[in-house]
């Protein structure tokens, strides 16, 4: 089952580079006399309202979407690890401490939190800086969950025994963290970094659709699912809901192999 | 007096963490780009001394400092200060859409927690086919609530309460699925079904009591989950929700309003999570 989702998800992939390569238009480009058009020879699935390829734009909205999720999945989680293993190898108060402030970050729902940083930074950058933002922004506030679980299961392999008997040897702390904890921890990271890709291409998708995403023309999921607003597009052509059911795919994709590989560890 | 003690603790440590989010949303928002436009600086009326000293002032008036000063004293007379956008005081803008977010909330919960209740207790005690049983709520955890609620409107079927309800469901049902399926193979209940005891038995007498501290703390996370979605729930659906003015706080930078709403989202958070301590440790001592 595992290998079936990564080679689904895989397939898509390619097929979506595969899309962006072949493809003469660019994810930008208007044409003029193609404005929502609806599935021709040359444009495969239509065309949006400003006569844009909807095949082009939603390859790169997928592309765009997986690599920013992945990228902000493996910074909150390397955050995640560094503040769980500081809180769990420094004295009680700084580890309480450490707690508080992710406590903190849970205090308010994830996706009021979000909304919020986001739209006290700049709404009117460019294209590139909107996307690099909110992925920095998913990647800044996602950590503490993930640093809870972290902090756990380093308290628990740090008073095993073997762990006595390396700093009996004459182990340093960060001998031992690098040789011993690390490892043992890699069955706890690799879930946190996998539940993290799909709750941020969510996250994205959701903040896009209130208006705080990735700026146009980039393409994302969140600002396809803006294009659903305009009825007169929805009239013309099912395409329009390509990104939807795409966007529901990936995820379930997602879904099914983090389930796997959660089962695994 | 442990008991108290604990509970004491707890709250102290709830109150510190309101503090932290709206300490947090005060410097979040004071040093947010375009926080300072005052609409006297676009008028052509003032000449550019005027314009340079209405921008003195405000930047006077506007420490972080004073405004956190001015923010305890509002929520101390009771009216939150005065929003920026609407002009009226924050606790009435609150509390006209309270109800109607408390009922969504509510209605929203109460299903969702009951599409996932039925559904998961016969599908975890499946031994075979439960992976096709699973697949319309893994679907359901697919879709962004954003996408959930276009598609309910453009489908012209159900409504705010319906998207809840099948967000918590789909949430709530993977949860309890791996609650129930590890409260069905335990050993006393394999003994239990060998000694011919009804499913209805097992689940009353067995089940419920053995995960009843777990749910407790899964409702907590259900109120978040709730609690988050109901911005785009409300922004979409143009429910007059405690949501949408919260989301129309950020996108108009009304701060005496985005720390109302923040502290009323972290107080429903802490005093759940202070709920379901204080449940799980009575049922413990019990």
């Amino acid at each position: 089952m595992k290998r079936i989702a990564a080679a689904l998800l895989l397939l898509l992939i390619l097929g979506a580079t595969l899309v962006l390569c072949t493809s003469r238009y660019h994810y930008a480009f208007q044409d003029r006399d193609a404005i929502m058009a609806p599935s021709t020879a040359q444009h495969w699935t239509g065309t949006d309202e400003l006569g844009r390829d909807r095949t082009v734009r939603v390859a790169a909205a997928l592309l765009l979407g997986l690599t920013g999720a992945a990228a902000a999945a493996a910074v909150t989680t390397l955050i995640a690890a560094l503040i769980g293993l500081l809180a769990a190898f420094s004295p009680q108060w700084a580890a309480a401490l450490l707690m508080f402030v992710s406590d903190a970050f849970l205090t308010l729902p994830w996706l009021f939190l979000l909304m919020m940083v986001r739209s006290q930074l700049p709404l009117t950058a460019a294209p590139l800086e909107t996307a690099v933002m909110t992925f920095l922004i998913l990647a800044a506030l996602g950590w503490p969950a993930c640093a809870r679980a972290i902090y756990r299961g380093a308290l628990e392999l740090r008073s095993a025994e073997w762990m006595i008997q390396g700093r009996a040897s004459g182990l340093k702390t960060h001998q031992l963290i690098r040789l011993h904890i690390l490892p043992h921890l890699r069955p706890l990271l690799l879930p946190q970094f996998l539940i993290c890709v799909p709750a941020f291409l969510v996250a994205e998708a959701n903040l896009g659709a209130l208006g705080l995403g990735v700026g146009e023309p980039i393409p994302s999921w969140g600002a396809m699912l803006l294009e659903l607003d305009n009825s007169a597009l929805l009239a013309r052509s099912l395409w329009v809901y390509l990104p939807i059911v795409l966007l529901a795919i990936v995820l379930l994709i997602l879904e099914f192999f983090t389930n796997e590989v959660d089962a695994d560890a | 007096m442990s008991l108290l003690l604990a509970i004491a603790k707890r709250a102290g440590r709830t109150l510190l963490l309101l503090l932290f989010a709206a300490g947090g949303t005060i410097l979040l928002v004071r040093f947010a780009p375009g926080f300072f436009s005052d609409s006297r600086e676009m008028d052509a009326k003032y000449a550019q001394a005027a314009r340079a000293e209405i921008q003195a002032e405000n930047n006077q008036q506007q420490s972080a400092g004073r405004i956190a000063i001015q923010e305890v004293k509002s929520w101390f007379s009771g009216d939150f200060g005065q929003s920026r956008q609407y002009h009226v005081p924050v606790a009435q803008l609150i509390g006209a859409r309270v109800r109607v977010s408390a009922l969504l909330l509510a209605q929203g919960l109460w299903r969702g927690w009951l599409l996932a209740i039925c559904a998961a207790l016969p599908i975890s005690a499946l031994r075979r086919g439960a992976l096709l049983w699973r697949l319309p709520f893994t679907l359901l955890l697919s879709i962004p609530t954003a996408a959930m609620a276009t598609a309910c409107i453009l489908a012209d079927t159900g409504g705010p309460v319906l998207v809840l309800t099948l967000l918590i469901a789909a949430r709530e049902f993977h949860f309890l699925r791996r609650l129930l399926e590890g409260a069905w193979r335990s050993p006393h209940l394999l003994q239990g079904r060998a000694q011919g005891m009804t499913s209805r038995a097992l689940v009353t007498f067995h089940i419920v009591p053995n995960i009843a501290p777990q749910l407790c703390a899964l409702t907590t996370l259900s109120i978040v989950t709730a609690l988050g979605a109901l911005v785009p729930i409300e922004v979409i659906f143009t429910v007059p929700g405690v949501g949408q003015l919260a989301w129309s706080a950020v996108m108009n930078r009304d701060l005496p309003v985005l720390v109302a709403v923040s502290l009323l989202m972290a107080c429903v958070v802490g005093f759940a999570g202070m709920l379901t301590t204080r449940t799980v440790t009575l049922e413990a001592a019990g």
